[in-house]
């Protein structure tokens, strides 16, 4: 597979903070990358550096195979942080500079606006945004040169739940017109559902990465009740039980390797139980992104 | 990217930006004004002289006549180039402010070509200047001068071309100011006190180091373009083009132009 992002030993430090740290990683043509971790972990001054905006300390990027330049930035759709745009600037001035750098055809402005439901409040000052209405606004701009690699950090912050879905399939979308996405967000529920593969960093430093894919993996959550008294109890007993916990009213089944919901089924069953309610659970990214920091929190 | 290119992008900035119509149609109306009413100002200083019985020959004070009329328009036009500098700071401190040169770089203009594009609205605006300074020097001449001929017109031309070194310098300064400062507030206050700042350091290295005191850029201005008023009490003044302050000028030039290269290519945006 085409490597359409390969970092090499990236490192940032801002004096004695060191806001990335040795960073590696590679993005493959057509994946939805998602960058999570928590607040100054790195993450925007990460694509900071990958956006020439930020000059590395040490290590490399190539961005498809190339040594950076400003003509593949031109490729690049980026949205960092936050919009920004000249305030006294109509959002449809602001999108017809950014062509002019980016040498991008005017005719696509229409259709972008019309991607992000900014048509009819084009020839307003940017200023007088609401602060989703900038948001779609950047997300337009991103949009504007054709991009192969869009680049979102935080792209839903402000926005309304409506804005949020449309974001998602607006993101889902693209993707599947086999263009590169890296995302950088917080609401990991998002990520799992747009995302094809994700990282995390935490104080500058990777501390995962992999496919989306594995992290309904491993061990099975079971989520039951019954009309007994002592079901913690009888559960107890359970073979395959590797963790038991309340949640919701219910308890939480975390279940041994090679276990399957049915098997606690059949025991209950056997045990003269019959579940009033019984949910396999998928484990989400939630949890294995809490799980991930956990487990690294010794050793960093 | 061509470099008419890089200005497009720059006037596109500014010509959406109130503040930039104020402050340059202030500027130019100004210096239109000034340096093409300064003959009737005369006349009518005249007329209020004679009124209180006193007599006063313009015609002794040849402002207007050529070849006079450039250098003393060049001299006092040259006042007005701080309007311009405070324009060329906002425009540079606002691209911080609004955080825009970051996402300039980040939708693919090289550093380069970022600081290209300013230098080029510099060099713009002090083309139009000259171009301005030109026209009112000839209709203002031809208007009032007593003798018109070639000869006469063409002299002390060749300080036009410095007038727009002029102008270019201080704007580039501006531009740099604006690069190493951010801040507008604080680099107007730094711009308007640079004059200030460097007669203090030159005043008390004068019983020193005189002769190093022409190399200061203030002061190496003052030596391209001489203050032409002495002549009218009967003092010889330089009409000629000194190559020295020239070639100060334009190194100063070159190294505010270029040390605004370096910081931009060094700093975090
Ligand atoms: N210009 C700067 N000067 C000094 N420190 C900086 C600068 N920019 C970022 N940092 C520091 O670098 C670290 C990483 O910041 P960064 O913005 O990359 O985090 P992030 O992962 O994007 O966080 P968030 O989720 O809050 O957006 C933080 O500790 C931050 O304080
Ligand atoms: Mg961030």
């Amino acid at each position: 597979m085409e490597n359409v992002l390969t970092i090499r030993n990236l490192t940032k430090r801002f004096g004695r903070l060191c806001a990335v740290n040795n960073l590696s990683l590679t993005v493959d043509r057509g994946q939805v990358f998602g960058m999570l971790g928590p607040n100054g972990s790195g993450k925007t001054t990460t694509l900071g550096m990958l956006m020439g905006v930020i000059n590395p300390t040490a290590g490399e990027y190539l961005w498809l195979g190339e040594k950076p330049t400003h003509h593949i930035r031109k490729k690049i759709g980026a949205v960092l942080e936050h919009p920004i745009f000249y305030p006294y600037l109509t959002g449809r001035q602001n999108l017809e500079l950014m062509a002019m750098i980016k040498q991008a055809p005017t005719s696509n402005i229409p259709r972008v606006l019309d991607l992000v439901e900014l048509t009819g409040r084009e020839n307003d000052k940017y200023r007088t945004y609401s602060l989703g209405m900038k948001q779609r606004l950047a997300i337009a701009s991103a949009m504007l040169g054709d991009p192969v690699i869009l680049i979102l950090d935080e792209p839903t912050n402000g926005l309304d739940p409506m804005g949020i879905a449309e974001i998602r399939s607006l993101i889902q979308k693209i993707a599947s017109d086999g263009k590169t996405i890296i995302l950088a967000s917080h609401l990991l529920d998002e990520v799992q559902k747009v995302c094809t593969h994700f990282a995390v960093l935490k104080k500058g430093n990777l501390i995962h990465s992999g496919p989306i894919d594995d992290v309904g993996k491993g061990a099975e959550v079971v989520e039951v009740s019954a009309d007994v008294a002592d079901l913690d109890r009888l559960l107890d007993t359970f073979t395959g039980l590797s963790a038991l916990h309340r949640q919701n009213g219910y308890l939480q089944v975390t279940l041994k390797d090679g276990f399957k919901s049915k098997d606690l089924n059949r025991f209950l069953f056997e045990k003269g139980v019959v579940a009033s309610h019984l949910v396999t659970k998928k484990k989400n990214l939630e949890q294995q992104f809490l799980e991930i920091l956990n487990t690294h929190d010794e050793s960093l | 990217m061509t470099l008419l290119h890089l200005l497009r992008i720059d006037l596109r900035k500014l010509t959406g930006y109130r503040t930039f119509w104020v402050v340059c149609g202030l500027y130019f109306l100004t210096l239109g004004l000034t340096s093409a009413s300064g003959m009737e100002f005369l006349k009518w200083l005249a007329r209020t002289f004679e009124d209180f019985g006193s007599k006063l020959n313009i015609n002794r004070i040849p402002l207007y006549h050529f070849p006079d009329i450039w250098l003393n328009l060049i001299w006092c036009s040259g006042l007005l180039k701080i309007v311009l500098g405070v324009m060329v700071v906002i425009s540079v401190t606002n691209e911080y402010s609004y955080r825009t040169i970051r996402q300039n770089i980040i939708d693919g203009l090289s550093r380069r070509q970022f600081l290209a594009s300013k230098i080029l609205t510099n060099a713009l605006l002090s083309l139009l200047s000259l171009a301005l300074i030109t026209v009112i020097g000839l209709v203002t001449g031809l208007i009032y001068s007593p003798v018109i001929t070639f000869d006469r017109i063409i002299t002390d031309t060749e300080f036009l071309p410095l007038y727009f070194l002029e102008v270019f310098f201080f704007l580039s300064y501006a531009m740099m100011l604006g690069i190493l400062i951010n801040r507008a507030g604080l680099t107007i206050i730094v711009l308007l006190l640079s004059r200030v700042i460097e007669a203090v350091i030159t005043s008390n290295i004068d019983d020193h180091v005189p002769w190093l005191i022409q190399y200061f850029p203030m002061q190496s201005i003052a030596n391209m373009i001489p203050f032409p008023a002495p002549r009218y009490a009967f003092q010889e003044i330089r009409d000629w083009v000194d190559p020295l302050s020239v070639a100060i000028v334009a190194a100063w030039t070159f190294l505010f132009n270029w040390l605004s290269y370096v910081k931009l290519k060094r700093s975090d945006l």
